[in-house]
C-alpha cells in the first residue's frame, strides 16, 4: 500500500509539470487565466492524481447544501485561522466541482506534488460530492440545507437529497452536521452509522424559511446540538445571539456572539461552523474571536465604508437574487431600528431580464419596518419605485428614484450622518456596479 | 353609495409565476384609490364556481403539472359557472400561460398540445421548426384607436393615458386566434402571439388574454383602470359611471421608461 502511494506520487510530477506548463501557456497565449482545464484534462486522464493529492491532507472538512455554502466556509476559515497551528487550504466558491477542486490542489502543491496543509475546508458541490467522497475520506461533512428551487418542475431536489445522502454513505468514518430544523437535511444521516450532529434556531425563524415537510422537533434532540438564542439585529446591521448545547457531549455555551452581516439564516452557518470548530479542538476564545472576524464576502452582507473628509457611511450589501431571497431580506429588515434602504434593480441576463420578480416579493412586509428613507436606483428603478407604491400604506415614507447608482451613493452620503449604516439590496449586475463606483473591482 | 366588485382570482396556488399576483394587487389597490369597495376571492382546485357571483377574473400561468392538474378540475367544478358568466359579459384576464389555458389547446413545456379550458376560440401550438427559440422579451403593443378611445372615455376628468401596452412575454407556444376573437393590440416590439402576426393578445366579449408579464397592470394602469370600468358598468347596469383620474406618475413613468427603451420611435 505504501509503496504505490509513493508510486502515485512519484507520477504525479509530470503530471503537474505538465499542467503547469499548460497554464503558462494560456496565460501567455492569452486564452484564458486556465484555472479549470488542468483540472479537467488530469481528472479525467490521471483520476489517480485527485486522491493522491487530497489524501495528504489531514483534516478534510466538506461543506455542502443549497444554500450558504461559501458563508459556511469563509465563517470557519475565519475561526480556523486563529490557530497558528492551521495551515489551510480552501477552494474557491466558484471552483466547487472535481475538477475546481483539483486545479486548485495543483495549483497549492510544490513541484514534488506535496502539499503542506493541516485542513482543507472544501465547497462542494451537492452532485458532486458522490462522486468523489471514497476519494476525499472527509473527516466532517456538514450540510447547510435543501431548499427546493423555485421553478423546480422535476422534482431535482429529491435527487439532490440523494446525492448527498450517498456521500455521505460512502463516507461511514464523517462525523455529519446537519441543519436540525430542515427536515430534508435533517434525515440525511438516519439509518446510516455516522456521528452525527446538529445545529437549530427558534421556531419563530424557521417558520419563515422554505423547508419542505414537517420541522422536526428537534427539542427531543438532547446531546451533540448547538441552538441559538436571542437572536438580535443591530443597527449597524450585525447580528448578536447566544449559543447553547453540546458538542461530542461537552457543554457548549457563549453568551453575545456576533457576526457582521445580518440575518437569521446566518446564524446558522455560525452555528456549522462553531460546531465544526468545536470537533476540530479549536478553543473557545479563538472561535469568538474569529466569529468576530468573519467579513461577509461580495454582496452577502458584505460591508463597503465610504470616506470624506470627517464622515463616514456604511454602505451593507444584500445581494438579491429571486423573491424568496428578497422575501427573507424584507423580512429582516423589519427588526433594524431605523433603516435607510437603498433597492437596486438591473435587468441584465444575470439579474432576470423579466422585473416581474418584483411582485413575486413580498415588499408588504416594509410596512412594518421602521424606515427613515428609501431609494430606488438601476435602470429598473421606475419598476421598483411602483412596486413600492402599490405595497406601501403610508405614503408619507420618502422614496426617491434615481437611475444612475453614482447619484444614489452621492445622494445616500449627502443624506446619512456621519457612522450611520445604509442597507443596499442590489441585483446582481447592481451589485457590481455598486462596489465599482465604490473603488472596487470583482474579487 | 359605494360601489364594490367581487374579483375572483382563479388557481392561485397552482397558477402563481412570474408576477401574476402583481395584478391582483393592482387592481385591488386601484379599486380602493378609486373608492370601490373590492373582495377578493380565490378559487383553487377542488373548490365549485357559481355562475354570478364574480366581475372580474383573472388567472395566470404555472408549470406543466400544475396546468394539467387545473385543466381536469376546470371541466368538473368550473366550466358551466365561468362560461355562462363570460358569455353573460363577466370580464376576465389571463396572462401568459393563463391565456394559453383558456383557448381550446395549449402547449406543454414537451411541446406536446394540450386540451385547454376552451373559454375562447384560441389555439395554441408549438413553434415549426423553422422558428425555434422562444418569444421572449419586452413588448410594446399599440392598441386599436376605438379602444383607445374608449378607454379615455372612463374618467370623470380629462386624462392623457397612452394609447400602448408594455410588458415582458416568455412563451414558446405560438396562439392563433379563431373566429370571434379579436386581437388586443398590434406588436411595435417584441412577438406577442406568435412569430409571424404582428398582433398581441386576443379579445372576445370582455374576456382578455396577454402574454404580458411584467407584471402588465401595474405598468398599464388604463387597462387595469377599463377592466375595472367594464365590471361596474356591467354590474350597476349603467353605462354612464366615471372613475376618478388618479394622478399614475410612477406607472407611467415606469410604462413610459419601456415605450423609450424598446419601442418604434
Ligand atoms: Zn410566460
Amino acid at each position: 500500500m505504501a509503496i504505490s502511494n509513493l508510486f502515485k506520487r512519484i507520477l504525479l510530477v509530470p503530471i503537474l509539470l505538465s499542467s503547469r506548463l499548460l497554464v503558462l501557456g494560456l496565460r501567455v497565449s492569452k486564452r484564458g487565466s486556465g484555472t479549470a482545464l488542468p483540472g479537467l484534462i488530469v481528472s479525467k486522464y490521471f483520476p489517480f492524481a485527485f486522491e493522491a493529492l487530497v489524501n495528504q491532507i489531514p483534516n478534510i472538512i466538506v461543506i455542502t447544501g443549497t444554500n450558504g455554502k461559501t458563508t459556511t466556509q469563509t465563517i470557519l476559515n475565519s475561526l480556523l485561522s486563529q490557530s497558528s497551528e492551521v495551515k489551510l487550504l480552501r477552494n474557491s466558491a466558484g471552483a466547487n466541482l472535481l475538477q475546481g477542486i483539483l486545479s486548485e490542489l495543483m495549483r497549492q502543491s510544490n513541484d514534488f506534488g506535496s502539499l503542506d496543509f493541516t485542513h482543507a475546508v472544501l465547497e462542494v458541490e451537492e452532485a458532486t460530492l458522490p462522486r468523489i467522497a471514497k476519494a476525499l475520506k472527509p473527516k466532517i461533512i456538514a450540510v447547510t440545507n435543501l431548499y427546493r428551487d423555485q421553478l423546480d418542475a422535476y422534482g431535482e431536489i429529491d435527487i439532490t437529497e440523494a446525492y448527498i445522502r450517498d456521500g455521505i454513505a460512502q463516507s461511514p468514518k464523517a462525523i455529519v452536521v446537519l441543519n436540525g430544523d430542515d427536515p430534508r437535511t435533517s434525515r440525511l444521516a438516519d439509518g446510516l452509522g455516522n456521528q452525527t450532529h446538529y445545529v437549530s434556531l427558534p421556531p419563530e425563524y424557521t417558520d419563515s424559511l422554505p423547508y419542505e415537510g414537517e420541522t422536526r422537533n428537534t427539542d427531543e434532540i438532547a446531546d451533540n446540538i448547538l441552538r441559538s438564542q436571542n437572536i438580535r439585529i443591530n443597527d449597524d446591521l450585525t447580528t448578536s445571539f447566544d449559543i447553547q448545547g453540546t458538542v461530542d457531549n461537552v457543554d457548549v455555551q457563549y453568551h453575545n456572539a456576533q457576526i457582521s452581516s445580518p440575518g437569521f439564516f446566518h446564524v446558522y452557518n455560525a452555528l456549522t461552523a462553531v460546531t465544526i470548530g468545536k470537533l476540530l479542538k479549536i478553543d473557545d476564545q479563538k472561535l469568538m474571536q474569529g466569529l468576530k472576524a468573519f467579513e461577509p464576502a461580495f454582496g452577502r452582507g458584505e460591508l463597503l465604508v465610504k470616506t470624506e473628509g470627517q464622515k463616514s457611511i456604511n454602505y451593507r450589501l444584500l445581494l438579491i437574487k429571486n423573491p424568496a431571497s428578497f422575501t427573507l431580506n424584507l423580512d429582516l429588515l423589519r427588526k433594524i431600528p431605523r433603516l435607510r434602504l437603498i433597492l437596486a434593480i438591473n435587468d441584465n441576463t444575470a439579474d432576470s431580464k423579466d422585473v416581474s420578480w418584483l411582485w413575486d416579493s413580498e415588499l408588504e412586509l416594509l410596512n412594518e419596518a421602521n424606515i427613515d428613507w428609501i431609494f430606488c436606483t438601476g435602470v429598473r428603478a421606475k419598476d421598483m419605485h411602483l412596486r413600492l407604491k402599490y405595497a406601501f400604506l403610508d405614503p408619507a415614507i420618502p422614496i426617491s428614484t434615481m437611475e444612475s447608482i453614482q447619484a444614489a451613493i452621492d445622494q445616500s452620503f449627502d443624506k446619512a450622518d456621519d457612522g450611520e449604516t445604509i442597507c443596499v439590496m442590489p441585483t446582481y449586475t447592481s451589485m457590481l456596479e455598486f462596489r465599482k463606483r465604490m473603488g472596487l473591482m470583482l474579487n | 353609495m359605494t360601489l364594490s366588485l367581487n374579483l375572483t382570482h382563479l388557481y392561485p396556488d397552482n397558477l402563481n409565476l412570474y408576477g401574476d399576483l402583481g395584478n391582483v394587487v393592482t387592481l385591488k389597490r386601484r379599486c380602493e384609490w378609486l373608492g370601490i369597495d373590492c373582495q377578493l376571492k380565490a378559487l383553487n382546485l377542488g373548490d365549485a364556481a357559481t355562475s354570478g357571483q364574480t366581475d372580474i377574473y383573472f388567472m395566470g400561468g404555472g408549470q406543466d403539472n400544475d396546468q394539467l392538474a387545473v385543466v381536469d378540475d376546470f371541466h368538473q367544478l368550473k366550466q358551466v359557472a365561468i362560461r355562462d358568466d363570460t358569455e353573460a359579459g363577466t370580464i376576465f384576464l389571463g396572462v401568459c400561460g393563463g391565456y394559453q389555458l383558456m383557448g381550446k389547446t395549449f402547449l406543454m413545456g414537451d411541446n406536446q398540445e394540450t386540451k385547454g379550458l376552451g373559454i375562447i376560440n384560441v389555439k395554441t401550438q408549438a413553434p415549426s421548426k423553422e422558428v425555434k427559440g422562444r418569444c421572449i422579451g419586452n413588448l410594446v403593443v399599440e392598441l386599436p384607436s376605438e379602444t383607445h378611445a374608449e378607454m379615455q372615455s372612463i374618467y370623470e376628468q380629462p386624462k392623457e393615458i397612452p394609447q400602448t401596452l408594455v410588458g415582458f412575454e416568455n412563451h414558446s407556444g405560438q396562439t392563433y386566434l379563431g373566429q370571434d376573437v379579436a386581437p388586443l393590440a398590434n406588436t411595435h416590439a417584441g412577438f406577442g402571439n406568435n412569430h409571424e402576426a404582428e398582433y398581441e393578445g386576443a379579445r372576445y366579449k370582455n374576456v382578455f388574454g396577454s402574454y404580458m408579464h411584467g407584471s402588465m397592470l401595474p405598468k398599464n394602469p388604463h387597462f387595469a383602470d377599463y377592466m375595472i370600468w367594464l365590471a361596474l358598468t356591467r354590474k350597476y347596469k349603467d353605462p354612464t359611471i366615471k372613475l376618478k383620474a388618479l394622478p399614475d406618475m410612477e406607472e407611467i413613468a415606469a410604462h413610459q421608461y419601456i415605450v423609450q427603451r424598446y419601442g418604434k420611435p
